[in-house]
C-alpha cells in the first residue's frame, strides 16, 4: 500500500512550468528523500499534497484518498514541517503544542500525553520561554513536535535541515530515524549527505521532471562502489593497517588518506 | 466546534500578550473621560476673555448635550482610527508570516479562523465601546443630572455597529491583501469613498458613514429613527456580506 | 483658572491614562532592539509627540517579536 502516490501533476506559474507531469509512489514506512536544487519545484509540490496550492493537472492520493485544493480532509493523515516554520511568538512551547493538539481534535488527556512525549523527543521539555526568543534549531525541532502530533501517517518535511547548523541538523536527522518504520516520511533536500544516511528511497527533481527514482538499495546495487571509507576512534598507523590488508591479499589499488572533516571536528568541539 | 474554541482562545490570548486589550481599553477609557471634559473646559476657557474693542466672548453654559456632541465626535474620530490600527493586523500579520499554516494543515477549516477572528475582534470592540460610554455618562450624570436625550438606545448602538463594520471590512482586506498596509489602506480607501458619496444627500440616509457620528442628531431629537434606520440596515447587512466574502475569498487563497 | 479643583475627577484619571500609555510606549521601545517597523529614533518621537495614537501605532506595528 502506497501512503502517498503522485500521478502526472503539473503546475505552471504563468508560463513558466513548474512542475511538469511528475509522478512518484511513496510506500508505507519509507523515508523518501526527494532532491532538487532550489527553485526546482520541491515546495510546489509539497504544498500541492497538502491542499495549500491548485494543480493544474494530474492527482494526488493520500492514504488511497483524493487530494482536493483548499479543503483539508487528507491532512489528518498528514504532519507538515515548512521549510521555516513560523508560530506565535508570544506563545511557550507547551501552550502551542496544546493549541495545536486541540485544533487536531485530541482528547484532553491525549493531548496532554502527546504534547509531553514529543517535547521530550525532540528536546524541548526543559525550555519554557517564549517561542519568539528560540533559536532557529530550536524551532525546526518544535515545527518537527508538531508535525508529529496528531500521529500522522505521513510526515512531509520540506528542507527541514538547510537551514541549521551542523548540530542542529544532526539531531533533526536523529528525529526523522527515531521515528522510522512508525511514520511514512517525505523530505525534500538538497543536501545530498542527509539522503545518504536516513532515506530508504530517492527521487530526483529536476527541471520539473522527475528524472531519477528508485529504492537506495537498488542505487547502490547498480552504481557499485569500488571503493570503501574506513574511520577510527584514535589516530591509526596507515601502514599498519595496508599491511594486514596486503597480507589477506585484499591490497587496494589506490590509498588516500583522509584529512579530518569539518564536520566531524565541529560535532566534536561545540558540544 | 473544539477548533473553534481552541483558535478563539488563541486569539483572546494574543490580545492580551500583544497589549491590545490594555491599549484599546486605555483609549476608550481616556475617551470616556475627555468627552465630558473637553465640554465643560472649552466655554470657560474662552469666556470673559477680552478680544480688544470692548468685545468679550460670552460663551452659553455647557449643557448635558455638549458633552454627548463630545462624545460622538471623539468615538467617531480618534475611537474609530485606534480600532482601526490595532485591528489591521488581525488577519493580515499571521498571512504575511505565515503562521496559519501550521494549524490549517492540522485540519482546521479556514472559515472557522474568519468567524473566529470576527467574533474576538468584535467582543474586544463591544467591551471597549461599553466602557467608554458606561465612563462617559458617568460624568456627563454627574455634573449635568437629569439630562433628557431622546432614542438613547439606537443613538449609542449606531457608533457599535459602525465598528463591527470596520472589523469586517479589515478582516476582508487582511484575506485580499496579505498585508497590515494593504488592510489599513483598504479600509481608508472604502472610508474615503463613504466621505466623498456623503455630499449627495440622496446618498446620505443609506450611506453607513452617518452612523459614526451623526446619531447624535437623534439625542437632542433633531432628526427621527426613520433617517437612520436604512443606513443601518445596510451597515449590518454589509457586515454579513462582508465576512462571507473573506470566506469565500480566503477559501481561494494560496498560503 | 479659579476652581481647577471642579476638574481634577476628569484631569487625575486623563493625566494617568495619557502617562500611562507614554511611559509605557516609550519603557517598551527602549528595552528593545528590534521593531517590525521603522527605528528607534522614529518611535522615541512618535510616542512622545503624538498622544495617544503615536503608543497605539507602536504596539500594532512598530513591537518586534519579543
Amino acid at each position: 500500500m502506497n501512503t502517498l502516490s503522485v500521478k502526472e501533476l503539473t503546475k505552471s506559474f504563468g508560463a513558466n512550468k513548474v512542475i511538469d507531469g511528475i509522478s512518484f509512489d511513496v510506500p508505507e514506512g519509507c523515508i523518501f528523500g526527494f532532491i532538487g536544487a532550489n527553485g526546482a519545484g520541491k515546495t510546489t509540490t509539497m504544498k500541492m499534497i497538502l491542499g495549500l496550492l491548485p494543480s493544474d493537472s494530474g492527482e494526488i492520493l493520500v492514504c488511497g484518498e483524493k487530494v482536493s485544493f483548499g479543503a483539508t480532509k487528507t491532512n489528518r493523515h498528514i504532519g507538515y514541517l515548512p521549510d521555516v516554520p513560523e508560530f506565535y511568538g508570544y506563545m511557550r512551547p507547551k501552550e502551542y503544542l496544546r493549541l495545536c493538539g486541540e485544533i487536531a481534535d485530541l482528547d484532553s488527556a491525549e493531548n496532554n500525553r502527546r504534547v509531553s512525549e514529543l517535547l521530550d523527543m525532540v528536546g524541548l521539555s526543559e525550555v519554557n520561554k517564549k517561542i519568539g526568543s528560540f533559536s532557529r534549531g530550536m524551532k525546526q525541532r518544535l515545527g518537527m513536535a508538531q508535525a508529529l502530533l496528531n500521529e500522522p501517517k505521513l510526515l512531509i518535511c520540506d528542507e527541514p535541515t538547510s537551514a541549521l547548523d551542523p548540530a542542529g541538523r544532526k539531531e533533526i536527522l536523529d528525529i526523522l530515524k527515531r521515528i522510522k518504520g512508525k511514520t511514512t516520511v517525505v523530505f525534500s533536500t538538497h543536501i545530498l549527505a542527509d539522503v545518504e544516511r536516513i532515506c530508504d528511497r530517492v527521487a530526483v527533481l529536476h527541471k520539473g521532471k522527475i528524472v531519477l527514482e528508485k529504492a537506495m538499495d537498488d542505487l547502490k546495487i547498480q552504481h557499485k562502489s569500488k571503493s570503501i571509507t574506513l574511520e577510527y576512534e584514535s589516530e591509526v598507523d596507515s601502514d599498519e593497517i595496508l599491511r594486514v590488508l596486503g597480507d589477506n591479499g585484499l591490497a587496494p589499488a589506490r590509498v588516500e588518506r583522509a584529512d579530518i572533516s569539518i564536520e566531524s571536528l565541529y560535532l566534536e568541539v561545540a558540544k | 466546534m473544539k477548533a473553534f474554541i481552541a483558535f478563539t482562545k488563541k486569539e483572546f490570548t494574543e490580545s492580551l500578550r500583544t497589549y491590545r486589550l490594555v491599549i484599546l481599553a486605555a483609549v476608550f477609557l481616556m475617551l470616556g473621560v475627555m468627552s465630558p471634559l473637553i465640554a465643560k473646559i472649552f466655554p470657560e476657557l474662552f469666556s470673559g476673555v477680552d478680544m480688544g474693542g470692548g468685545l468679550t466672548i460670552i460663551m452659553p453654559e455647557p449643557t448635558v448635550m455638549d458633552s454627548w456632541i463630545q462624545f460622538f465626535s471623539n468615538v467617531g474620530q480618534m475611537g474609530m482610527l485606534a480600532l482601526i490600527i490595532s485591528f489591521s493586523g488581525i488577519m493580515a500579520n499571521e498571512l504575511s508570516r505565515g503562521t496559519l499554516i501550521n494549524l490549517l494543515t492540522k485540519g482546521m477549516k479556514r472559515h472557522t479562523v474568519i468567524l473566529s477572528k470576527f467574533l474576538s475582534a468584535s467582543t474586544l470592540w463591544t467591551a471597549s465601546y461599553l466602557l467608554c460610554l458606561a465612563v462617559c455618562y458617568a460624568y456627563t450624570e454627574y455634573y449635568w443630572p437629569g439630562g433628557v436625550l431622546h432614542n438613547a438606545f439606537f443613538a449609542f448602538l449606531a457608533p457599535w455597529l459602525f465598528g463591527e463594520f470596520l472589523i469586517a471590512l479589515l478582516i476582508l482586506g487582511g484575506v485580499l491583501f496579505g498585508s497590515y498596509t494593504g488592510s489599513l489602506l483598504s479600509c481608508f480607501g472604502v472610508i474615503v469613498s463613504m466621505l466623498i458619496l456623503n455630499i449627495f444627500p440622496a446618498a446620505q440616509k443609506y450611506n453607513p458613514i452617518v452612523l459614526a457620528g451623526d446619531t447624535l442628531q437623534l439625542l437632542n431629537a433633531q432628526k427621527e429613527l426613520p433617517d437612520f434606520i436604512p443606513a443601518a440596515i445596510l451597515c449590518a447587512a454589509s457586515v454579513v456580506l462582508l465576512l462571507a466574502l473573506s470566506v469565500v475569498a480566503f477559501n481561494k487563497k494560496r498560503i | 483658572m479659579e476652581n481647577l479643583q471642579e476638574y481634577l475627577p476628569f484631569l487625575i484619571p486623563l493625566a494617568v491614562i495619557q502617562l500611562g500609555l507614554m511611559l509605557s510606549s516609550l519603557i517598551h521601545v527602549l528595552r528593545h532592539k528590534t521593531y517590525r517597523v521603522g527605528n528607534r529614533v522614529l518611535w522615541v518621537v512618535l510616542c512622545l509627540v503624538v498622544s495617544v495614537i503615536g503608543p497605539v501605532l507602536y504596539f500594532a506595528i512598530g513591537k518586534g517579536d519579543e
